[in-house]
């Protein structure tokens, strides 16, 4: 009992106050560049939360049961993005044969997955900071949770924010990079969640 | 010795995962339009993007389906080696439907 509480708190630490976009700027990238639908966001959140979570799954074992006894624990960044960059592929062939309309909308964001640094982030922050399975795998499903409620959220602002009249110079991306520091502001709030 | 080591794992982990990928392909196979891949080996290949696609698969499409008329938006591209080719092999290669969607140089 007392483990899976401390799972679960790890898992709102990990999506609601240390947020992956908002408080450790992780995958600022696909953040804004596929932020402005609030489907293709959605989508891309959960591509984004399969492979953050599967890469957790699998680059655990590879380095400790692998890389570690091996003697090559210096090999772990090479590692993770051999296991993430499959991942991704896996992923880009799933949706080009379920949903060729939403691979479409992914466009080149959908491969450069590989290259979203909360994804290799949350991978060698596990191994980094020594967290044992079950932290590495609270810290993969919040930081995924985290940044698809961001993600959809931000796309659902921005879609209000097409609407309303904002001053020419900051129409379209300067708009939403200060919506997007507005609520890491109020992300910050949720800072004493903790205490 | 851990020089050795570090190659065979690292070797034997990208094996695993390529034949693994190589597996899903297989299994995720979307058939597409032979055209396509026949017009995207005929263009530069360069992926630069400053045709307005994100790469050169992109271009390949739209030119194949008729929706970019204009083929001289790929910069890189040579007249006498990339577009009088595709030109070439677009206007003997129409739709299922029999229209032929031929791009033009500007």
């Amino acid at each position: 009992m007392n483990i899976l509480v401390s799972f679960l708190l790890a898992i709102l630490s990990y999506s609601l106050i240390n947020n992956v976009v908002l408080v450790r700027f992780y995958g600022i990238c696909s953040f804004v560049g596929v932020g402005n639908k609030i489907k293709s966001a959605f989508f891309m959140g959960l591509a984004v939360s399969f492979v953050i979570i599967l890469a957790t799954l699998i680059c655990y074992p590879i380095y400790y049961y692998v890389l570690v006894p091996a003697g090559i624990g210096f090999l772990d960044t090479l590692t993770y993005i051999l296991v993430i960059a499959s991942l991704v592929q896996v992923v880009g062939l799933f949706i080009k044969k379920y949903s060729p309309s939403l691979y479409r909308s992914l466009g080149i964001y959908l491969p450069l997955i590989t290259t979203n640094c909360a994804v290799l982030g949350v991978v060698s922050e596990n191994t980094a900071s020594n967290l044992d399975f079950l932290s590495s795998l609270a810290n993969g499903i919040g930081t995924s949770l985290g940044f698809l409620i961001v993600i959809t959220l931000f796309a659902a602002i921005r879609v209000r924010l097409e609407s309303a009249s904002t001053p020419k110079a900051f129409k379209g991306i300067p708009i939403a990079l200060i919506v997007a520091s507005i609520m890491a502001m109020a992300f910050m709030g949720l800072g004493g969640l903790g205490n | 010795m851990e020089i050795l080591y570090a190659f065979l794992i690292v070797g034997g982990i990208g094996l695993v995962l390529g034949i693994a990928l190589a597996l899903f392909a297989k299994l995720f196979y979307v058939k597409e339009d032979s055209r396509i891949s026949d017009v995207e080996k005929m263009l530069p290949n360069y992926n630069c993007g400053s045709c307005g696609y994100p790469g050169c698969h992109q271009m390949a499409e739209n030119l194949v389906s008729g929706k970019e008329k204009n083929i001289s938006k790929c910069k890189p591209g040579k007249k006498d080696k990339n577009f009088d080719p595709i030109i070439e092999y677009l206007s003997n290669h129409p739709d299922d439907d029999g229209t032929l969607h031929v791009p033009t140089l500007k």
